[in-house]
């Protein structure tokens, strides 16, 4: 997506930026080991983006490249239209961020802190803070050590938000919350940042909550992207074929099998065989159907978000990996 | 920033302070004790001659038993720790609590967070070793004695910026740790190391406290311009290498 900075808001955001994040064969490395791996995709401006990925994938690593944390290896990224090594500073002026750790200063009570984040943000909105944290039955005073996890989750989210940034970028923001909780918290991000027409990217394990949620999603995986599509574009052209054959069908069938226009992966076991197939599944249906070994039985089962990403999950020794978009 | 790290640091620099206040009023008053008892101790076999001529001289002069006692034995004791406490503390405890990423993701430079840091544990060390003088000053004038102020004074600096050599070591060895204990025990190393006397050309005892505790200094016989050249280059290197690292450092 081409980005054209034409001029700069008040706030140093640039206008006409189209993409709120955009990488470009992103590597990040620790020592001699490569965590995020040619990483090339883009968020739009107003999205909710879903980031996905089983653990050691690379979110987290791919998250600290963003913000400045930790250098690229290789490749380039730009968040908000600003360069995340020349321009981190003014990255990190428009971008709100909760950690995975969710590590506040335990030392410091709930006024110290937010004096704190009040000092060293650009701007401050003290009356979102202050409804947010009555919203979510924070107390006023207090020790932040004595919170539990969740409330410090809740309490991250409120500095955050108080820093009306123009994308949030949360890494893991609801692990440790009650459903209930975490029911609050995502109506407040969404309340807060994506009915504002700001940018919401966020990483997440909970994978039903990105799809109640999320308007875009990139599933990563040992630092390599699998796949990144409006979700419901994912779900609309991604489906399941199940099919049963009479008898164990042979090893040159599947390789035909994975050579069809449409087919991701094939996996077989026994009598039968699964088949992720991606854009025109009844065409795709149809040739399986008039194939020579055709199968006695065949079902097209629709996809939601947790199903899509196991099928991306599984081992690639079971069938061919998906190819990412 | 500064309010923030004031407040992370308060018990440590009250902590301090106090310990600093207590040693040096004792450092001062323990003359009169020793007074009393030095006609017993000077008579021990385990002194030499020159050792007893030594003591006899400091006992003569709150002075010299003021700087012996305090500028060139306990606030080095007392400072070089807190300094180590301090620095080495003051990026690896962010990593280790894991408040590294909050820190760092606000829109403040790099160098502005580890000099802020650094101004924030140099101010309390400096508060220390003015409350420390403050109170050998008090001390002395309840004995109906003085000292002299102005070399008090420049002593007071003199072992304030050998303090911020610790400090500045232990916040070069803070930035790559993963935890305080390891840049604390680095600084204390250092610190132990700086005080082993080598010697030189003349064969006289030198090494880096000696700088820091000036007794020329203290007798205000010249200004110690050597004395805080060394001192202030000793400060400033650690700290211009924990910049760069600090630069560097990927989280």
């Amino acid at each position: 997506m081409a980005i054209s900075r034409l001029t700069e808001t008040a706030t140093g955001v640039p206008t006409g930026t189209a993409a709120a994040i955009e990488l470009h064969n992103l590597s990040v490395q620790y020592g001699t080991q490569r965590a995020v791996d040619n990483l090339s995709f883009t968020v739009p401006v107003g999205s909710i983006f879903g980031f996905l990925g089983p653990n050691g994938a690379g979110k987290t690593s791919t998250i600290k490249a963003l913000l400045g944390f930790r250098p690229p290896a290789a490749g380039s990224a730009r968040v908000l239209g600003h360069d995340v090594v020349r321009d981190s500073m003014a990255v990190r002026a428009h971008v709100g961020y909760v950690s995975e750790t969710n590590s506040l200063y335990d030392g410091l009570t709930i006024p110290q802190l937010l004096a704190f984040s009040r000092a060293t943000a650009p701007r401050w909105n003290g009356d979102l803070v202050a409804r947010r944290l009555r919203d979510f039955g924070l107390p006023a005073r207090g020790r932040v050590g004595r919170l539990s996890k969740g409330m410090k989750s809740q309490l991250a989210l409120c500095l955050a938000l108080g820093s009306e940034p123009d994308l949030l970028i949360l890494d893991e923001p609801t692990t440790g919350l009650d459903p209930l909780a975490r029911h609050q918290f995502l109506n407040t991000i969404v309340r807060d940042v994506a009915a504002a027409g700001k940018t919401l990217f966020f990483s997440s394990h909970i994978l039903s909550e990105v799809e109640a949620v999320a308007d875009q999603v990139a599933i990563i995986r040992a630092g390599r992207l699998l796949v990144c599509d409006e979700l419901d574009h994912l779900k609309a052209t991604q489906r399941l074929i199940k099919l049963a054959y009479t008898e164990p069908p042979p090893p040159d069938e599947l390789a035909a099998l994975r050579g069809l226009p449409g087919v991701a992966r094939v996996s077989a076991a026994g009598r039968g065989v699964r088949i992720l197939a991606r854009g025109d599944v009844d065409s795709l249906a149809a040739a399986l159907r008039s194939r020579p070994l055709a199968p006695h039985h065949l079902d097209l089962v629709p996809l939601n978000l947790e199903s899509l990403f196991l099928e991306y999950m599984k081992d690639d020794k079971e069938g061919d990996a998906p190819d990412g978009r | 920033m500064v309010a923030k790290e004031l407040l992370e640091n308060r018990w440590k620099a009250g902590l301090g302070g106090l310990v600093a206040l207590l040693m040096a009023v004792f450092a001062v008053y323990s003359l009169v004790w020793v007074k009393q008892l030095s006609p017993l101790t000077l008579d021990t076999p385990l002194l030499s001659t020159a050792d007893r001529t030594l003591v006899r001289q400091e006992l003569a002069s709150i002075e010299v038993w003021t700087w012996a006692n305090w500028f060139a034995k306990n606030a080095g004791l007392i400072l070089a720790p807190l300094a180590a406490v301090l620095g080495g503390s003051a990026i690896a405890g962010e990593v280790s609590r894991g408040t590294i990423f909050l820190l760092l993701s606000k829109p403040l430079s790099r160098d502005r967070v580890l000099l802020t840091k650094y101004a924030v544990s140099a101010t309390i060390l400096l508060l220390v070793s003015v409350l420390a003088s403050v109170g050998i000053v008090l001390t002395t004038l309840a004995l109906g004695r003085s000292l002299p102020l102005g070399g008090l004074a420049i002593s007071t600096v003199l072992i304030w910026l050998g303090s911020l050599s610790i400090l500045g070591v232990a916040l070069l060895f803070s930035v790559p740790a993963t935890d305080s204990l390891r840049a604390v025990a680095g600084a204390l190393v250092v610190a132990l190391l700086i005080g082993v006397p080598g010697f030189s050309p003349g064969n006289r005892p030198w090494n880096l406290t000696a700088y820091w505790a000036s007794l020329s200094a203290y007798q205000g016989r010249e200004f110690p311009l050597l004395e805080l050249v060394v001192c202030g280059v000793t400060a400033a290197l650690p700290l211009a290498g924990a910049l760069l690292l600090f630069r560097r450092r990927a989280f």
